[in-house]
């Protein structure tokens, strides 16, 4: 009969098949004990998402921003510390109380094309991203260079504020000063192409920039993958060590795994959340898992205009009613408390300050102050309707989002979670008088406190629809302190600025800060001079291959 | 004619449904291409440059305007978005003009038309294993009815209907590319030889999926078939069973497999989305998952406007063969 012996010899099948978890042994270092670089070899890593450009005029998802870094060399960067350092200009100035800055751009370098950069081409590349026909969202970011409104409405040919007065002397003059401006020039829009890409976008542009890799014909296939191969011209000398780049797109996490463990690819970063527990919990690949930089800051965002969040000692007990431990439990390896406005790898964040902490006796003092008193034993009391909470599914604010729902009911706050598409959440949040309490994350385009602080809660971020500041929350004060963080040049003085706005957000409370988001980054032990950047991700720039030609995976077959 | 005429109508209502349901979903497609963190002054701009600040009557309008008709002159910048279907006299050309893309920002006709025929390939692929596997394993079933071995692979053809694809697909990944490495794990290759290699999984994940469908078609086909008078006539004349069972049990299944392949070639062919998606087989399915969660409007529509007119050809050529196939309607026609 079939029955018993035919089942069990199915499920067997079944079992070898689906049930082989176990991790296997890292592959083999070529030289363990020897740490000079050695030249050669091609890295691959994959990726969940997909590019839309490689352009850096038109490029503003995380993937291609990392990309764009292989390909374009930018004025100035950001080191593995988060600190500004030349790149393509030697040095910097900044002049006139800080509405002008000067850069001497470096007489070396060339372009992949072999033509030589000079302050033209910065000037070119630059006026060509802000050109009002080329499609770069982040355009508006350098609204404060001399003569940008006229040149964005087509009234004048060139932007004023960009003057060229040398051949490798180059000037950015500003309307108003702002210690903030520099860091703008990291962004990919800011990075000097080739002369072929001439002075408007063209979307059938062959990428070619100043970077340690270049673009070469058949080297990218939308959807599918990039190589990008060494510059034998680049002017950093002896690197990059790579000869080539190779990056997956759309690539499932359980096909990167089944990739990684044979050595296909050397780097991933998107495995399923069960393997990456796996991964980080085995011994064996403790020395090749890095933790990346804190990209993200999430927070419950409680809208200041609707009821009942337009008190804020209710905001205030929201703020004292979360236990961000619990959140960190949806992603323990990806996820750290975050009780305050900056992600902690900022650098200059204040690590003592405490912000917001969970106290559910003192969120309940916050509730009876409101007028809402609520007894935990009996359930009665707390505020009277049932307040409506916007999440969209598969991102991490579904789970978290139940969180707020558990815990926001032991304070009288009864949430009725309300699930809609990602687009739809997007528009919703952030559309004036929509929405009384959304989950919002913020990434944060370059490290400084500029850059998350002015848009989440600088009164002038408040607009009808697409509110960036999606707790509409206004406060002179911290209007006030932002500003003059834009003028104040001192480093330290800046610093306590936004440690002021800092303890006044955590009081005021428009949001409930609960997380902040990293990566974490797996590697094969033979990739080597690896280190994880707090801005970019896939910092490859001095990284180097050392296989070892013998061993292979002892548990798989034969390749054929 | 009519059949003609109903087919494009359901071709062109799919089409306008999917526009105007598209523009009634709340949320902003310039929301999408900026990116979440863009400001005022950039959506403003991004929305003019994919024309969403006109009206949606003016944007059907010009869709309805623009989606199939005669070009004079082909170079001309407003035929940019446009695919060439057919030359006609005198350098006209009829045109199919699906819009630009907001994501990809390429016209949306050239995008689809490189991606139709691998979702074609690995439909035709997935077919012709779930007839192959189907049309074997309903066989036997059907010839040993009743037996443990039908029992068995009845049982087999439901597992094989429960399971979902992404699973059977990173189960046939794991045994194939990963352990056995006979096969790539996924991508679409360089030459033909690594297409026929890249399609083997996809093909026999589609074809594991939909054999059980033809499987039981074909057992259900043939024991009805099998019980019918004129087969029991030949078997008393002398047909042996094997002979009865391919010529009068097989053949006269054959009108409804085909009517199913047709079906199944239809919707196949407008996207396996999850296979294509974990495959990296770059089809249409993936493309319209893509565009709909990046609200890619003309995507979007153009994905549905090319599938739906696939399935109403499908749709024409059972009827057509099934006439043909069909021996009474033969018959009818003939008199």
């Amino acid at each position: 009969m079939f029955s018993t012996r035919k089942a069990s010899l199915l499920f067997a099948l079944i079992g070898v098949l689906g049930c082989d978890i176990a991790l296997p042994a890292p592959l083999p270092v070529g030289h363990p004990a020897d740490d000079t670089p050695r030249a050669g070899g091609t890295l691959r890593f994959a990726s969940l998402g997909d590019v839309r450009s490689i352009d850096p005029a038109r490029c503003n998802d995380g993937v291609s921003s990392s990309l764009v870094r292989f390909l374009f060399a930018a004025l100035i960067e950001f080191d593995e510390q988060g600190k500004l350092v030349p790149e393509l200009a030697e040095r910097w100035e900044v002049l006139d109380g800080g509405t002008r800055f000067r850069f001497f751009i470096r007489q070396d370098v060339r372009f992949h094309d072999g033509s030589p950069l000079t302050a033209e081409d910065v000037k070119r590349s630059l006026e060509r991203a802000l050109h009002p026909d080329t499609p770069n969202p982040s355009a508006s970011y350098f609204r404060n260079v001399v003569g940008y409104d006229l040149y964005a409405d087509k009234k004048v040919p060139h932007l004023d504020g960009i003057e060229v007065e040398g051949s490798h002397l180059l000037s950015i003059r500003l309307t108003s000063p702002d210690a903030a401006f520099l860091p703008l020039l990291t962004l990919p829009p800011a990075r000097p192409v080739c002369k072929s890409a001439g002075a408007q976008f063209a979307d059938n542009w062959a990428p070619c920039g100043t970077g340690p890799f270049q673009l070469r014909d058949g080297g990218w296939s939308k959807g599918q993958f990039v190589r990008v191969v060494r510059n034998p011209m680049y002017f950093v000398p002896g690197l990059p060590h790579l000869d080539a780049i190779e990056m997956h797109f759309l690539m499932n996490p359980p096909t990167q795994r089944f990739k990684f463990e044979v050595g296909e690819l050397d780097f991933v970063r998107d495995l399923t959340h069960a393997d990456t527990i796996r991964f980080a919990r085995d011994r064996r690949w403790q020395d090749a898992i890095a933790r990346g930089p804190d990209l993200d800051v999430y927070g419950e965002s409680m809208n200041t205009e609707m009821p009942p969040f337009d008190n804020v000692e209710v905001r205030r007990a929201v703020a004292a009613a979360l236990d961000r431990k619990a959140f960190t439990a949806v992603r323990p390896l990806h996820l750290s408390v975050n009780t305050a406005t900056l992600p902690q790898s900022m650098p200059g964040v204040d690590a003592t300050f405490q912000g917001q902490t969970f106290d559910l006796e003192k969120a309940l003092e916050h509730m009876r102050r409101a007028g809402y008193p609520f007894d935990p034993k009996t359930g009665q009391g707390g505020y009277p309707k049932t307040i409506s909470y916007l999440v969209y599914p598969l991102g991490i604010h579904e789970k978290t989002g139940q969180l707020v729902q558990q815990q926001l009911s032991r304070i009288g706050i009864r949430i009725e979670l309300r699930l809609v598409s990602w687009a739809s959440y997007l528009s919703l949040s952030q559309r004036q008088g929509a929405v009384a309490i959304s989950p919002q994350g913020w990434q944060q385009d370059f490290p400084d406190p500029s850059g998350v602080l002015d848009p989440l809660f600088s009164s002038t971020s408040i607009n009808a629809t697409e509110s960036s500041n999606s707790a509409f929350y206004r406060n002179p004060a911290l209007d006030s302190m932002l500003a003059r963080a834009h003028t104040e040049f001192d480093p330290e003085r800046r610093k306590d600025i936004y440690r002021t706005c800092n303890r006044i957000l955590v009081e005021d409370a428009p949001w409930a800060f609960t997380t902040s988001l990293h990566s974490f980054e797996i590697r094969q032990p033979y990739l080597r001079g690896y280190t994880p950047h707090p801005v970019h991700s896939y910092n490859f720039a001095r990284t180097w291959l050392d296989r070892s030609t013998t061993g292979t995976p002892s548990s798989l077959g034969p390749r054929r | 004619m009519g059949r003609l005429f109903w087919a494009l109508a359901v071709v062109f209502a799919v089409a306008s449904a999917s526009f105007f349901l598209l523009a009634a979903l709340p949320g902003d497609p310039a929301r999408i291409v900026a990116g979440p963190q863009a400001r005022p002054a950039d959506l403003v701009r991004v929305r003019k440059d994919l024309q969403l600040d006109r009206s949606i009557v003016a944007r059907y309008g010009l869709f309805l305007k623009k989606l199939v008709h005669i070009a004079g002159d082909p170079k001309a910048s407003e035929h940019a978005s446009c695919e060439r279907v057919i030359p006609l006299v005198r350098g006209y050309e009829l045109h199919i003009d699906l819009g630009r893309s907001y994501q990809h920002r390429a016209p949306v006709a050239k995008v689809i038309f490189t991606r139709y025929p691998r979702s074609m390939a690995l439909a035709i692929a997935g077919i012709v294993i779930q007839l192959l596997i189907g049309v074997t394993v309903g066989s036997i079933a059907a010839a040993k009815k009743g037996t443990w071995i039908d029992r068995f692979l009845t049982g087999i053809t439901s597992l094989g209907v429960s399971a979902p694809t992404f699973l059977t697909a990173v189960l046939l990944q794991y045994l194939f590319a990963h352990r056995l490495r006979w096969l790539p794990l996924d991508g679409f290759g360089d030459t033909f030889l690594d297409h026929v290699r890249s399609i083997a999984l996809p093909a026999l994940t589609l074809g594991l999926y939909g054999a059980a469908y033809f499987a039981r078609l074909t057992r259900d086909e043939l024991i009805t078939l099998m019980s019918q008078d004129f087969v029991r006539t030949a078997r008393a004349k002398g047909t042996s069973r094997l002979r009865a069972f391919v010529v009068h049990g097989l053949r006269g299944a054959l009108l409804p497999l085909v009517t199913a392949a047709g079906l199944e070639l239809g919707s196949l062919a407008g996207g396996a989305a999850v296979t294509e998606s974990i495959f990296r087989w770059p089809g249409l399915g993936h493309l319209g998952v893509e565009a709909v969660l990046n609200r890619d409007g003309p995507m979007v529509i153009g994905v549905v406007f090319v599938a739906a007119s696939t399935v109403v050809m499908a749709t024409a050529a059972i009827d057509i063969f099934g006439h043909w196939l069909h021996p009474l309607a033969r018959e009818k026609s003939s008199e």
